[in-house]
């Protein structure tokens, strides 16, 4: 706990900080690094003969890597030029019927397993879909506009702007209520809004998604062999599936990873440094609901565009997940008649909420250890930390899961550590998620409000508690929630160290499917999509009710004239 | 509310254990997903081997495919857990009897009714079947009748095929079309480019995310896959087209570890694996053909499945070659 001293100047701020966040970023830091590069470490050990040439040697490997480049691009690009208006439409529009669907059904996009996400795309968009009259009469597009760079890049957007729309709403709507009501008694128009308070907001949010997006798309893998038509669209990822499990070819299982890792990074790390530090506003009160405030740009064509862009999220991001709900009940009949399926729930929730609370965990040592740094002014060393914990995204999960076992070499007949292996490596993998969340609610107290609690000699334990966790609840919880999620759709991990006998959620899907049972897997994934549902809604509404104490209470008034002014 | 945790936590640790006890005797056997799962073969066999001796106990781990049972085997090496590998089949056989890892068998092989004659005393034969192009009638009247009529047939009849970097089923077509064309194979890949829809990861990505929702009439599958949906969903809809050149076999075979702490175990099961008991539920459990004569047991519907012409490499041929067939293959689609 924080020494106490005396009153301190503003001067000497930093060096009244307490360390145990720099202990808690660095210890987290080494874990993750450590596992990561020692996951790395261990193949490249047991690789012989490294040979780099190869990358442009290959003729197809310099494609595959062209292209795996080249839709990573555009599909980032999209993503997150489309998220902007939709995000901004979203925090425009704080009261609509359906927004709260469709809240729930942007956050599902993201942890959806692919295989179902794939079967919800081609239900809709494929040749005989859902679209496909609309698609005759409109004349335009392909038949088969699902396969090949359109089919690859639809899908990852379908993917990835729920994800980054959804984040940036949240950084909008952290925006202090004093400035959205300054905002509504200067009357500011839409361009205005727009460069006062909603660009400055989502500015140092967009380098690091874009990071993320094109993260995901760059080792993206079923999403692009199965809509690429062929070996012409495939990523990296594939190369090296194939070098590790069929050839067994280590070494170039390992060039592939170091090609990735270092192309990912390079970005990550110009992403972390154009980011910026956090900027010093005056924060406002935690858990504002959003939207309180009359906003002159809400009326007139903003009405107009903001329907449309909102319709377009709708018509994106719902027709699959509706398709996957009603494959879903017709094979509800279907579902295993066996006792297995509630214990599976059960053990994937539990092994979920294991792997979730660690990821959260290490996500808050990381970034509270690289705001340390910074606030000692070693913004270096901040971003290396912080940048840390994007180093799993990049490494593929194959390349993690197989070094871990040369490092470990768990032995799966007994159960338990099997479990606790894949708990383990499911919240390192949702690290990154848990970040993003969690980070654009960190800048934490501003300067003023640092001075202010220094002088009362608010430390330590009480400063976490009535200033640091009232401001963080609600983004730990959506991160949780993320992080969740993410285990409990997650096969990967279980696949890499096989399965004892009694399976998860998604490894009884993966059971059905391998034994033809479409209807009852069908059921099966939205049983899986309603438990991820499920834990969206509970984390929400747990961490709604405002926390108590005394001065983020607005009275009723106070409310009223903010409406009318 | 402490109370309550020990009590949780009790809870908590039987659910994750799974309920696997450890008896005395236990046989741990490698094997992939489906096979496991409880509409598959698995637990009935299980069931039939531990009534059958006595006081032991059968464990199943489940990786997800052949291949990486393969992966698991060498990467743990002399130390593996597993007393047998179940799911090994005959293109992956040359590698794992490289890792000197196996011992022989030791059955008696007569009861064996594979379509090929089998005499390795290393990998025992489980089960069987062809690849094929499987159809939707609704979708096509007259499916091709060969590879040739395939290539050039309509421009609306279109395939899925699985990449044989990343699928058994891939890899099984790739072999096919070798046998079939050797050295003009990169030819037929690239006429054959033009009636394919998708090329999946895997054999379910392209069955049941594309086939199944009706993207293309064909998809390349087993020969055995209409029986499930005859025999368990009761639909002739989906056929598998003959082709009179023939088809590449798959078989699957079990072996046991040489080092295993229960030899004896591992050979009894062997021993089983050639008896009604084991093999009675293959065909509907695993959709594959039984690897010996089951009489009367089997289901009716394995009559009415085509019955090609079997190709087959020896599992030597397909370790020296494969890597370089993939490459003609990537070569030869991509541009």
């Amino acid at each position: 706990m924080a020494e106490r001293r005396g009153p301190v100047t503003p001067v000497s701020r930093w060096a009244t900080l307490s360390r145990w966040p720099l202990g808690w970023g660095l210890a987290a830091f080494t874990a993750v690094v450590g596992l990561g590069l020692g996951s790395l470490g261990a193949l490249l050990w047991q690789a012989r003969g490294l040979h780099p040439a190869m990358l442009w040697e290959e003729p197809w490997l310099a494609a595959v890597l062209r292209f795996t480049l080249w839709q990573a691009s555009l599909s980032t690009l999209l993503s997150i030029g489309l998220a902007v208006p939709v995000a901004l439409a979203l925090a425009r529009r704080p009261r609509f019927p359906g927004r709260h669907l469709l809240l729930r059904a942007m956050e599902l996009s993201l942890v959806i397993p692919s295989l179902i996400a794939l079967f919800g795309l081609v239900a809709v968009h494929g040749r005989r879909g859902w679209a496909a009259p609309l698609r005759d009469w409109l004349g335009a597009l392909p038949e088969d506009y699902l396969y090949g760079l359109s089919g690859i890049v639809l899908a990852h957007v379908f993917y990835n702007l729920p994800l980054a729309a959804r984040l940036m709403l949240q950084a909008l709507e952290e925006a202090p209520a004093a400035q959205w009501r300054l905002a509504g008694q200067l009357g500011l128009t839409r361009v205005a809004l727009w460069r006062a308070l909603e660009w400055p907001r989502l500015a140092p949010l967009v380098p690091r998604l874009a990071a993320l997006v094109f993260t995901l798309c760059f080792t993206s893998f079923a999403i692009v062999m199965t809509l690429g038509g062929g070996p012409n669209s495939s990523t990296l990822e594939v190369a090296l599936y194939q070098a590790m499990k069929f050839d067994h070819d280590l070494a170039l299982a390992a060039l592939l990873a170091l090609t990735q890792l270092t192309i990912c990074l390079s970005l990550w790390l110009l992403a972390l440094s154009r980011g910026g530090t956090p900027r010093l506003a005056v924060s406002g009160r935690p858990g504002r609901p959003p939207g309180r405030w009359w906003r002159r740009d809400a009326g007139g064509l903003s009405r107009f565009t903001d329907s449309l862009w909102l319709a377009g999220l709708a018509a994106l991001l719902l027709p699959p997940l509706v398709a996957v709900l009603v494959a879903g009940i017709v094979g509800l009949p279907e579902l295993p008649q066996g006792a297995s399926l509630a214990p599976a729930a059960l053990r994937s929730l539990v092994m979920a909420l294991g792997a979730g609370l660690g990821a959260l965990a290490l996500a808050v040592a990381l970034l509270a250890g690289s705001q340390w740094l910074r606030a000692s002014r070693r913004p270096f060393e901040a971003l290396v930390m912080e940048g840390g914990g994007q180093l799993i995204l990049v490494i593929p999960a194959l390349v993690l899961g197989t070094g871990l076992f040369l490092l470990l070499r768990p032995r799966l007949g007994s159960g338990w550590e099997g479990y606790a292996l894949v708990v383990l490596v499911n919240a390192f993998m949702a690290l990154p998620f848990a970040m993003q969340v969690v980070r654009g609610a960190l800048p934490g107290l501003s300067a003023p409000e640092q001075r202010l609690a220094d002088q009362f000699g608010v430390r330590g334990r009480a400063r976490v508690r009535w200033l640091i966790w009232p401001r963080l609840r609600r983004p730990l919880a959506l991160a949780l929630a993320y992080a969740m999620t993410l285990s409990l759709g997650d096969f990967s991990v279980i696949a890499l160290f096989g399965s004892p006998s009694a399976p998860t959620l998604p490894m009884l899907l993966f059971q059905q499917l391998g034994g033809y049972r479409w209807q009852g897997a069908a059921a099966t994934a939205m049983l899986l999509l309603a438990l991820v549902a499920l834990v969206f809604a509970l984390l929400d509404r747990l961490t709604r009710r405002p926390p108590r104490h005394a001065w983020t209470f607005l009275p009723p008034r106070e409310r009223r004239d903010a409406r009318l002014s | 509310m402490t109370s309550k945790l020990p009590a949780a936590g009790l809870a908590l640790a039987t659910l994750l254990a799974g309920g696997a006890a450890q008896a005395d005797r236990t046989l741990t056997v490698y094997t992939y997903e489906s096979f496991v799962s409880e509409w598959g073969p698995g637990p009935g066999i299980e069931e039939a081997f531990e009534a059958r001796c006595g006081d032991c106990e059968l464990e199943f781990v489940a990786l997800p495919g052949g291949v990486d049972i393969l992966q698991r085997l060498r990467l743990e090496g002399e130390g593996t857990a597993a007393d047998l590998v179940l799911g090994l089949d005959m293109n992956l056989m040359a590698e794992a009897r490289a890792l000197d890892l196996l011992a022989p068998h030791g059955v008696d092989t007569r009861p064996l009714a594979l379509p090929i004659d089998w005499d390795d005393d290393t990998f025992l034969p489980y089960d069987w079947g062809h690849f094929a192009f499987v159809y939707d009638t609704e979708q096509l009247a007259t499916p091709p009748g060969s590879f040739e009529e395939l290539l050039e047939a309509p421009e609306d009849v279109q395939v899925i095929l699985q990449d044989p970097r990343t699928s058994i089923t891939g890899q099984g077509l790739m072999l096919w079309i070798k046998h079939l064309y050797g050295e003009r194979a990169p030819e037929i890949w690239d006429r054959l480019d033009e009636r394919v829809l998708a090329v999946t990861n895997g054999w379910s990505q392209a069955y049941f995310s594309l086939f199944m929702n009706g993207e293309a009439p064909m998809v390349l599958s087993y020969a055995t896959s209409p029986a499930y949906h005859m025999g368990v969903e009761g639909t002739d809809r989906y056929q598998a087209a003959h082709f009179e050149e023939g088809h590449y076999l798959q078989v699957e075979t079990a072996a046991m570890v040489a080092n295993t702490e229960v030899p004896a175990l591992a050979r009894d099961f062997l021993a089983f694996v050639l008896t009604p008991d084991f093999q009675r539920h293959i065909p509907l459990g695993n959709v594959m053909n039984p690897a010996i004569d089951l009489g009367d047991e089997l289901p009716e519907v394995f009559g009415r499945l085509i019955e090609p012409k079997s190709l087959t490499f020896t599992p030597e041929q397909v370790r020296a070659h494969r890597r370089e067939w993939i490459r003609e293959w990537l070569n030869a689609v991509a541009r």
